[in-house]
């Protein structure tokens, strides 16, 4: 009631004394929900470090374009990976993994790439046994360049054919991530 | 006072002379006419409650009651194709009285010349009168007219809809609830106006260029929901409506009240409905439940000869479920999703919840009118009203979030008129006006998102002027009216670090009608409008930003947009070639410079969510064009019958190229069986007015499109064919009305090229309502 009481006498006031009638400054809003950044850590087992990483830090309308950190990895090596989900927009660094972690059984990550040597298995499980996928082995084949995709799903359909393999056909749900990075294997 | 100041539905014309009265000897005769068209109604039933008989309507509309004792009456009339109505009469003498039903269908009631004093330029090509609003009340108020000509909805799932006529709708269509421009978040293809047609007694659309009193910036047709004048009635009516829907498992219930009252004239309305998980033929459409409560109240009063007041304020309050399967991620997701047999995350079973994705949304009205007579023959009108609109549209998000909406607009609109109107003599009228509306726009930061609509305050200022009249059979109208608009947006960059850019705009706009109305002969009559209008680009034209996730996109607003201007012409054509047999074909042809639309980009953007299809608000110039035809046709006393088609054509004309979301052509038509004979069941208990309508509605395929305009192909035709039977149980003080309704009675299965849930899920399937209506 105070409101309309406020903007009648605006209306009042604008209308016919054409005085300033500008909106008040809006607060900007705190997106702690957003992923600007996936980071894709290997460790070989000979203890060699790789890391993958995509980052937009304006989000999805933002104008600056994303940031992709490709690697290079040994043919027919055993990696050991794991994934980070940050939100770098806001200060402090807010870890999104976390979260995908505490409700592991509503996410699961999923890998794909177009290099046929490599093959990426879950290492790690939610409650109900189901893979997640922010623990994960990576074995790599014969020698070649292309990409590895990441998939972060939100209520993807676990039980459904090939899922709890890895393969996203029969996951549905919606993305929350979904990043391609450049690799090399020498 | 010349003309009627308050709509007595009546005009009694009392034969003078003395009589003894305690006789029962009067004679009661009188015709009874088509409110619109001012043509007498035959087979009309008249009843007459206190005495429990009745009587009927010869070919000429005449009725006579004999032997009438003095006193109190109810007359209740109906008649095929109309809505009932119940007349209040007090006699003690003989007397002749004339009166006047609204018909159901609309193809006789667009052309009065002869009439004389009504507002010409709230004549409405199609209207819904209280009755089909009565036993719809389980649809939205879009869902009222979709039979009609000339109008389409614009739908997402079936619980929100908004109403397209010629192919406009949401900016460039004018809703007036009680004659106030509706204010909300009409930018939004995914919003329903928030409007309960329940507390309406006429729901009609002006079509073609019309609406210089009521606002600027709509570029043609006008939908209008009014309540009518609280009868002149003595005693508390009211009714109780009820309806259950199989397909949705939907209770529905209404209920009014009314008085007129000594003191103060008074009428309330409610709703409430409340709706599970709506079926297609093969899965249930999880999450598209609803619930929804409304109230409003309407006051009248009057203090003296002149000066009368009305009042009248409402709240309506809705929560909408969105199609879980349609609430879907970035490209490869809407891909998968399309190529998916039955929608993502279909469950087995039947469930009233209501969760994300959905939309809370409330709307609050209040308007009072003072009007003043000056003069016998002029009038001075203010309006002082206000509306509160808050939009919640919830997404499911991760961490718990579901729960916080994702948008969260608070729309305050405050709207201030003046009126003024001479009546200069029988014939002529001249109205002159001026409005100033302030809107008021703000987000709520609780969502967490960046907004997709910047927060923003808005004032338009406009003056108008009106002049109506008639010479000899030609009757004529002239309007031009001017806008100004300023506004003051407060956008968010979109680069880091965030900034508040500050936007002010001033907008001049320009709107002229020219109508010219002919009744050639008694059976033909012609009309033609030109209207030219200017819109300036709205708020979400320019500043959008953001991803629509129902159609996995990122819509971008345009700085450099500039006024769109339009000129349409519109020739109407009816020719009631007997009180058997009518037709009414209407042209339109509207040509665009500076039309805004929102164009796919060739590119998609890369975003971490993957890669998003881009739409920006650009303008070109466009022509929208189409024929509304409908005709009526009664072959026999008890069997009518009507036919609708509408054409509809939308072109870019630099490039040739198909407007997109235009409506696809269709065809519609009824057959209506009454009847005739009412059945006595016992004294004082009649059933009365039977009728089974037969009606089927064909949607053709929208042809006119490219490939590359769209994700998927426009669906195929479509034909679904409805049943009705309705019948009246007459009691001594009651009516009771029944009927049973079957919507897509053979349970088709199909897509609506303009219901965005078709890149998920078929639409409805078979769906029964049963409703019970009592008046008292």
């Amino acid at each position: 009631m105070k409101n309309f009481a406020y903007l009648l006498t605006l209306l009042l006031v604008c209308s016919f004394a054409f005085t300033s009638c500008d909106k008040d400054e809006p607060m900007i809003p705190n997106p702690e929900e957003v992923i600007t950044t996936v980071i894709y850590n290997l460790t070989s087992t000979s203890g060699d470090v790789v890391v993958l990483s995509w980052q937009d830090l304006d989000g999805d309308t933002g104008g600056d374009d994303p940031v992709i950190v490709g690697g290079t990895l040994g043919a027919n090596e055993t990696y050991t990976g794991s994934i980070e989900l940050l939100n770098e927009s806001v200060t402090p660094t807010e870890d999104i993994g976390e979260e995908v972690a505490e409700e592991d059984d509503e996410h699961q990550l999923f890998f794909e790439t177009n290099l046929p040597g490599i093959t990426v298995t879950y290492d790690d499980a939610d409650g109900d046994g189901n893979p997640v996928g922010l623990k994960t082995m990576l074995t790599t084949g014969d020698v070649g360049s292309g990409t590895i995709t990441i998939t972060l799903k939100h209520e993807p359909v676990k039980d459904a054919s090939g899922v709890a393999e890895g393969d996203i056909t029969n996951a549905e749900g919606s993305t929350d991530a979904e990043v391609t990075i450049p690799i090399n294997v020498v | 006072m010349w003309y009627s100041r308050i709509s007595i539905s009546f005009i009694l014309l009392i034969a003078f002379f003395t009589c003894d009265a305690q006789t029962c000897t009067f004679t009661v005769d009188g015709v009874v006419y088509d409110e619109a068209s001012q043509s007498p109604l035959s087979y009309v039933n008249i009843y007459v409650q206190e005495t429990q008989s009745g009587t009927t309507t010869d070919e000429e509309g005449n009725f006579m009651l004999e032997n009438i004792c003095p006193g109190e009456y109810h007359f209740i009339l109906s008649h095929i194709g109309c809505e009932g109505k119940k007349f209040h009469i007090d006699i003690d003498q003989d007397t002749t009285i004339r009166l006047a039903l609204s018909h159901t269908h609309t193809t006789l009631g667009t052309f009065t010349v002869e009439g004389k004093k009504e507002d010409f330029s709230k004549q409405g090509n199609v209207s819904v009168n209280r009755l089909t609003i009565e036993d719809n009340t389980n649809l939205n108020i879009s869902g009222m007219l979709e039979n009609e000509s000339g109008i389409h909805l614009l739908k997402n799932g079936n619980g929100i809809s908004k109403p397209v006529v010629h192919g406009l709708y949401g900016n460039r269509l004018l809703i007036l609830n009680n004659g106030i421009a509706q204010s909300g978040q009409q930018w939004g293809n995914d919003h329903s106006p928030e409007i309960d047609p329940f507390s309406a007694d006429k729901i009609s659309v002006l079509k073609g260029a019309s609406a210089i009193e009521y606002g600027g910036g709509n570029l043609g047709s006008v939908i209008l929901s009014e309540p009518k004048k609280i009868e002149r009635e003595p005693h508390l009516h009211g009714q109780v409506n009820y309806i259950f829907d199989t397909n949705g498992r939907g209770h529905t219930i209404n209920a009014r009240l009314e008085k007129y009252s000594s003191t103060i004239p008074w009428r309330l309305n409610g709703t409430l409905k409340k709706f599970g998980d709506k079926s297609s033929v093969d899965y249930f459409l999880n999450n598209t439940g609803l619930e929804e409560a409304n109230l409003s109240l309407q006051l009248e009063k009057s203090w003296n000869e002149n000066l009368f007041f009305d009042f009248y304020a409402s709240t309506f309050n809705t929560s909408l479920g969105i199609l879980r399967g349609s609430h879907i991620g970035n490209l490869t997701d809407l891909e998968a999703a399309i190529n998916s047999e039955v929608p993502f995350n279909t469950e087995d079973n039947f469930s009233y919840d209501l969760e994300a994705p959905k939309q809370d949304v409330s709307h609050h009205f209040a308007k009072a009118k003072i009007k003043y007579f000056l003069k016998e023959n002029q009038t001075f009108e203010f309006v002082l009203a206000g509306q509160l609109n808050d939009r919640k549209e919830f997404d499911i998000r991760r961490g718990e979030r579901s729960e916080i909406p994702a948008l969260s607009l608070r729309q305050y609109t405050t709207h201030l008129d003046f009126k003024y109107a001479h009546y200069i003599n029988e014939d002529w009228v001249f109205k002159l006006g001026s409005q100033n509306v302030l809107t008021d726009n703000t987000n709520d930061p609780e969502t967490g998102i960046l907004p997709l609509i910047p927060d923003y305050r808005s004032l338009r200022n406009a003056v108008f002027s009106t002049v109506s009249g008639r010479v000899h059979k030609t009757a004529l109208h002239f309007g031009l009216r001017y806008d100004y608009e300023y506004q003051n947006a407060l956008t968010i960059s979109s680069t880091l670090p965030r900034e508040i850019i500050q936007f002010e705009n001033r907008f001049n706009n320009v709107s002229a009608l020219i109508a010219i109305k002919n009744k050639i002969t008694k059976a033909h009559s012609i009309s033609w409008k030109l209207g030219f209008a200017t819109r300036n680009p709205a708020i979400n034209e320019l500043y959008s930003a953001g991803l629509h996730q129902g159609v996995s996109g990122i819509e971008e607003g345009n700085i450099n947009l500039n006024t769109e201007k339009a000129l349409k012409n519109t020739l109407e054509y009816i020719w009631l070639a007997s009180s058997k047999f009518s037709i009414n074909a209407l042209a339109y042809f509207q040509r665009f410079n500076g039309y805004i639309f929102l164009e796919p980009q060739d590119e998609f953007r890369l975003t971490i969510r993957g890669a998003f299809p881009v739409f920006i608000y650009q303008q070109t110039d466009a022509n929208i064009y189409g024929i509304d035809l409908s005709s009526q046709f009664t072959l026999s006393p008890s069997l009518v019958g009507v036919l609708k088609y509408s054409y509809l054509k939308g072109q870019e004309r630099e490039n040739d190229t198909p407007l997109v979301f235009m409506p696809p052509n269709s065809l519609f038509g009824s057959l209506t069986y009454r009847v005739q004979s009412n059945i006595k069941l016992s004294e004082g208990f009649r059933m009365e007015d039977s009728e089974i309508e037969l009606t089927n509605r064909f949607v053709f395929e929208q042809t006119n499109i490219l490939p590359e305009q769209d994700f998927i192909p426009p669906p195929d035709a479509y034909n679904l064919l409805g049943l009705k039977f309705s019948t009246n149980l007459i009691l001594p003080k009651y009516k009771l009305r029944f009927f049973v309704k079957a919507d897509n009675l053979l349970n088709a299965k199909y897509r609506d090229y303009l219901n965005r849930q078709r890149y998920f899920a078929d639409d409805l399937g078979r769906s029964l309502s049963m409703g019970v209506n009592l008046k008292f």
